[in-house]
C-alpha cells in the first residue's frame, strides 16, 4: 500500500462495508420470512456497492484494480473492524450488530460529510441517501426484539453484551489519524465520533431499558432484566456497577470512552480467529481464477 | 451501415430504446440514470448513475447501453458514476406513467401536504391512496413492498430516494 494516509481511511470504510455486506449476504435464503430475506439481501448489496465506490477512489489514487482490492489482498491487509467479521450467530446477534454498526456508520458518515476530500464527500452523499433505510431497518428490529417477548429481549441483550465492546473499536483511531485531522480529511477525530455515537446508543438503550448491557453484569433471571436506569448505577463500591465493557465509563450521566479498545486491531490488519474462514470463502473464486472477467 | 453524424440527441434517442432489465416498461432515459452523453467525432462517452449502489443489474444495463450506442457506429465508453446521487425526482413523467403501467407505484411526491404527512403512494391496481408500507426492501434494491387494504393486494413501489 502506498503512503497516502487517505488510503487507510478509505480501506477502513470500504472493508467494513465489504465484510458487513458479506456477512449479511449469508442470510440470503435462510431468513425465516421472505420480507426479511429481501431486506438482508438488499442491505448486503448496498454495502457491497458502497465498498466498490470506495475501492474506486482507492484505485484512482494508487492504481490498484477494484476487484483485486476487494478480493485479492492477503487477510492481514484488510482494515475492517473485528466486529464486522464475527459470524452471524443467531438473528438477535445479527440485529444487535446491524444496529450497532449502522448507528456508528451514521455518526461517521455525518462527520465525514464535512471532509475536505472531495471524492469521498461526493461518495458519502450517495451513501447517506441509502444508509437511511439501513438505519431505519436496524432501529425497527432493535425495538421489535427489545419490546419482547421475553425470549427475544433476552437474546437481544445477550447479543448486545457480546457485540458492544467490539463495536467501540469501529472508532479505533487510524494509524494516520493525525495527518488526516491536520488536512481536514477527517473533520472529527475518531474519539470525538465515538463520544457522539455513545450518546446516540445510550439514549436508545436507555429508552429500551437495556442500558445495563453497558454497565450491568447482571445475568440470570428475567426479573433482573427489568429496566435499570444507568443513571442509578453507583460509580464505586457496588459490584453491580462494575463496568463490563472495557474502556467504557459513565461520567456526568453520559457514557464515555477511556483507555483501551476491546477487539481493536482491525485498522492495523489484526483480525480475530473468525476472519480467516470468512476470507477463505469470500476470496475462493477470485483466487481460483485470477484475472477472470465475469 | 450508413454513418450519420453522431449527435447527443441521436445517442439519447438510441438510449431511449434501452429498457431496464428489471422494469422492462421503462428505458434508462425514463429512469433518469443517464447522467451525461458526450460526443466527440465518432467517440461517445456515456455516464450512468446507479439508482441504488447495490443494483445487481448494472453490468447488464451497461452492456445494453454500450451495444445500443455501438449500433450507431460509434466507439463507446460507458461508465457508472458512483459519486453523484441519483434521486427519484430524476424519473421522467413518462417514466412514472410507465412504472405504474408495469404495476410499480411511482415514488410519492416529495411535497409535504396537509397534516405534515408525505403524499401517500397510490395503489397501482385500484388507485386507493391509503396504502401501507410493508417493507422498505423489495425484489430489487430500488423497490419497496406495500399493501393496499382497499383491494387487498400487495404491490411494489419505487423506493423514494433524495
Amino acid at each position: 500500500m502506498g503512503s497516502d494516509p487517505r488510503l487507510g481511511l478509505l480501506l477502513a470504510l470500504a472493508d467494513d462495508e465489504l465484510i458487513m455486506g458479506h456477512r449479511l449476504s449469508e442470510w440470503t435464503g435462510w431468513v425465516p420470512y421472505v420480507e426479511e430475506d429481501l431486506a438482508m439481501s438488499s442491505i448486503a448489496q448496498d454495502e457491497l456497492g458502497h465498498a466498490r465506490a470506495l475501492y474506486e477512489i482507492v484505485s484512482s489514487i494508487d492504481g490498484q484494480d477494484v476487484d483485486a482490492l476487494a478480493l485479492g489482498r492477503a487477510a492481514d491487509e484488510y482494515r475492517n473492524a473485528v466486529l464486522c467479521e464475527r459470524p452471524n450467530r443467531d438473528y438477535a446477534y445479527t440485529v444487535a450488530r446491524h444496529w450497532l454498526y449502522d448507528t456508528a456508520d451514521d455518526v461517521r458518515l455525518a462527520a465525514l460529510d464535512a471532509t475536505t476530500f472531495k471524492e469521498l464527500r461526493e461518495a458519502i452523499e450517495v451513501f447517506r441517501l441509502e444508509e437511511r433505510y439501513h438505519l431505519e431497518h436496524a432501529r425497527l428490529w432493535f425495538r421489535r426484539l427489545a419490546e419482547g417477548p421475553v425470549e427475544a429481549r433476552r437474546r437481544l441483550a445477550d447479543a448486545l453484551e457480546a457485540a458492544i465492546g467490539e463495536a467501540l473499536a469501529l472508532f479505533e483511531p487510524l494509524p494516520e489519524e493525525n495527518a488526516l485531522l491536520a488536512d481536514g480529511t477527517l473533520p472529527r477525530a475518531h474519539e470525538e465520533m465515538l463520544a457522539d455515537w455513545l450518546a446516540v446508543i445510550g439514549a436508545d438503550l436507555d429508552a429500551a431499558g437495556l442500558d445495563y448491557v453497558l454497565a450491568g453484569g447482571d445475568e440470570g433471571s428475567d426479573a433482573e432484566m427489568i429496566p435499570t436506569s444507568a443513571g442509578a448505577i453507583e460509580a464505586d463500591g457496588d459490584a453491580r456497577a462494575r463496568l463490563q465493557v472495557p474502556g467504557l465509563a459513565r461520567r456526568d450521566g453520559r457514557w464515555a470512552h477511556e483507555g483501551a479498545f476491546a477487539g481493536a486491531g482491525g485498522r492495523h490488519g489484526q483480525h480475530s480467529e473468525d476472519f480467516e474462514p470468512l476470507w477463505t470463502e469470500m476470496t475462493a473464486l477470485y483466487r481460483a481464477h485470477p484475472g477472470a472477467s465475469w | 451501415m450508413v454513418t450519420r453524424a453522431l449527435t447527443e440527441a441521436g445517442v439519447l434517442a438510441a438510449l431511449d430504446e434501452v429498457m431496464d432489465p428489471e422494469i422492462p416498461s421503462c428505458s434508462v432515459v425514463d429512469l433518469g440514470i443517464v447522467e451525461r452523453v458526450a460526443v466527440t467525432g465518432d467517440a461517445v462517452e456515456v455516464d450512468l448513475l446507479p439508482t441504488f449502489s447495490g443494483c445487481p443489474a448494472l453490468d447488464v444495463i451497461g452492456r445494453d447501453v454500450a451495444r445500443a450506442v455501438e449500433q450507431l457506429g460509434a466507439r463507446t465508453q460507458v461508465r457508472w458514476v458512483r459519486t453523484r446521487p441519483w434521486t427519484t425526482d430524476r424519473i421522467t413523467e413518462r417514466g412514472r406513467a410507465r412504472l405504474a403501467e408495469y404495476g410499480i407505484a411511482p415514488p410519492g411526491s416529495p411535497v409535504v401536504v396537509e397534516l405534515g404527512r408525505p403524499d401517500p403512494i397510490a395503489c397501482p391496481y385500484c388507485g386507493a391512496r391509503a396504502t401501507e408500507e410493508q417493507s422498505a426492501f423489495g425484489p430489487t434494491p430500488c423497490r419497496a413492498i406495500r399493501y393496499c387494504p382497499a383491494c387487498r393486494n400487495p404491490f411494489e413501489a419505487f423506493k423514494p430516494k433524495g
